[in-house]
């Protein structure tokens, strides 16, 4: 069953943590290395990203995320390296373009950051089961038709692919050509889209009405199938991220 | 005791000019199995939704009389309260699933995690309903994962799982296989005799007449008949309402053996009665 998710499942330290706690470390991770603007102390944040990834053994699947993130970066580059208003030392020139030292120390900062923050996220995304992490959300309170709504995304969706194949099939069988030039594809997409999404609202009603009926507005105390995703040291881990972080908060200010 | 009364209920969908219900009134005892026949759109779908609240307060529309449910009035409820004491299983499994769970013992725990079931009895309930209706050894699929028939066992199993007081299905065996429907029909027979309310919209005559305690007959949305599904198939203009009565009754009209004005509806009443008259 192919399901729209990044998790990669796997039985390492790093999956064992509970999602809650991976949510502390994104929000530290990520606050400090804004907190604190060093070089140093992003690149301590970014390796303990890495270490982690490494551990978790997901490394390989951040690297296209960040790949995709890549075209940003470099016009970041470009951009601060040309014009950012603090530029005084050249450094070389290309061209008739000159690129200074401070723009390009600001915009490799900022590059950092950015994919601190992608690793971060990549630490929670890719090594946590999205239904764990929704119905932990839910315990900590975030309200069941959110959660609803996140979780049924990454299964409707492939549902939706699959009908579309099927009202693709079904408009084949009668003679219509969809396979040839881009052209030819593109007039074969248009008559596709009416059916596909007339279904899903009619599917949607009726889910709606099916939701309904299995008590999804009852305002009764909810209560779960699955036990907690909790780990031994989730309270230390969360104690120990928030600490750090004040103790950041505390460093600036005297700095 | 009366489980189920319905008073002068009339009812119009939101721009149309006909009565999709017109004028019911009929009442239902605990325990009872109720089938209702009628011909495409004579009004059998509205009227189960009718009884679970899903008309007037899903759909908007005119709507008039009364139904009550164990003395609670649907037009006056939440929704919530009703489908607490009321379970739907609709015609299309695959718009029952959730979506949001992964396995078949999890989308059964859907409606319980609703209702706040305690996690020991949740897991209880999930397990005999699955075992009931023979899905047991599919618990950890995905629920997309299933055949047609499997599906619309796992959409009955989730609406059993909640312990309704009555249950309403609306063709609940269209995607399942001889066998596999009397098996269906078995589970709901099991817990209509444990006194669970039933109400079943279907077009396999054979079954209710094997199974219904009462038959309601509804056409253009006027209730025509409710009575034993003897009396029921043996009248004679029965296809005017586009109802064919089983094949067992049809023969014994061909033949003219009746007992009293009614003709058998089952296998064994028509095997019994052909007996005696020809061996």
């Amino acid at each position: 069953m192919q399901s729209m998710s990044l998790y990669v499942e796997k039985d390492t330290f790093v999956h064992r943590i509970d999602p809650i706690s991976k949510i502390f470390y994104i929000i530290a991770s990520i606050a400090i290395s804004f907190i604190l603007q060093t070089f140093t102390i992003t690149i301590i944040c970014l390796v303990i990203n890495l270490i982690l990834l490494l551990t978790g053994r997901v490394f390989k699947n951040v690297l296209p995320l960040i790949g995709y993130s890549s075209l940003v970066l470099v016009t970041i580059v470009i951009i601060q390296g040309l014009f950012n208003p603090g530029n005084k030392t050249a450094l070389f020139e290309l061209g008739p373009l000159t690129f200074y030292t401070e723009g390009l120390k600001f915009a490799a900062l900022i590059c950092l950051r950015v994919i601190n923050i992608l690793c971060a996220f990549s630490v929670l995304i890719l090594t946590t089961r999205p239904s764990n992490l929704i119905e932990e959300l839910i315990r900590k309170g975030v309200s069941p038709k959110i959660g609803y709504v996140l979780s049924s995304v990454l299964q409707i969706i492939p549902q939706m692919v699959s009908t579309m194949g099927k009202i693709t099939d079904a408009q084949r069988a009668r003679g219509m050509e969809t396979e040839g030039n881009l052209f030819k594809r593109i007039k074969a997409f248009i008559p596709l889209i009416g059916p596909v999404v007339m279904s899903s609202l009619i599917q949607t009603r009726e889910r709606a009405m099916a939701l309904e009926v299995r008590g999804f507005s009852s305002p009764s105390k909810r209560t779960f199938f699955n036990q907690r995703h909790t780990h031994r040291y989730g309270i230390y881990i969360q104690a120990l991220l928030i600490l750090v972080t004040i103790a950041a908060v505390v460093w600036r200010i005297i700095e | 005791m009366k489980k189920i009364v319905v008073e002068n209920l009339k009812y119009r969908y939101p721009g149309t000019s006909e009565l999709a219900l017109d004028d019911i009134s009929f009442e239902i005892e605990e325990g009872e199995f109720i089938s209702i026949i009628g011909r495409n759109n004579a009004g059998k779908s509205t009227l189960c939704q009718a009884l679970v609240g899903l008309v007037p307060h899903f759909f908007k529309g005119a709507y008039g009389g009364q139904v009550k449910i164990d003395g609670i009035e649907v037009g006056n409820s939440e929704l919530h309260e009703i489908v607490a004491k009321v379970g739907y299983v609709f015609q299309d499994p695959y718009t029952q699933i959730t979506g949001s769970k992964l396995s078949v013992e999890e989308e059964v725990a859907f409606g319980l995690e609703n209702r706040g079931v305690p996690r020991e009895e949740m897991i209880d309930r999930i397990y005999h309903t699955l075992k009931l209706l023979g899905i047991f050894e599919h618990k950890d699929k995905n629920p997309y994962e299933l055949s047609g028939g499997q599906m619309q066992r796992l959409a009955i199993a989730s609406i059993i799982a909640l312990n309704p007081e009555v249950i309403v299905l609306d063709e609940p065996t269209s995607q399942l296989d001889p066998q596999g429907s009397e098996e269906v029909f078995q589970a709901i027979q099991n817990l209509s005799q444990q006194g669970m309310t039933v109400v079943l919209v279907e077009h396999k005559m054979e079954k209710i007449a094997q199974y219904s305690d009462r038959v309601l007959l509804i056409d253009k949305g006027k209730l025509i008949d409710f009575d034993t599904p003897a009396k029921i198939f043996s009248r004679e203009d029965l296809l005017n309402y586009g109802v064919h009565p089983p094949v067992y009754t049809q023969i014994c009209q061909q033949l003219g053996k009746h007992k009293d004005g009614v003709y058998p509806v089952t296998f064994d009443e028509a095997y019994e009665l052909l007996v005696k008259s020809y061996v």
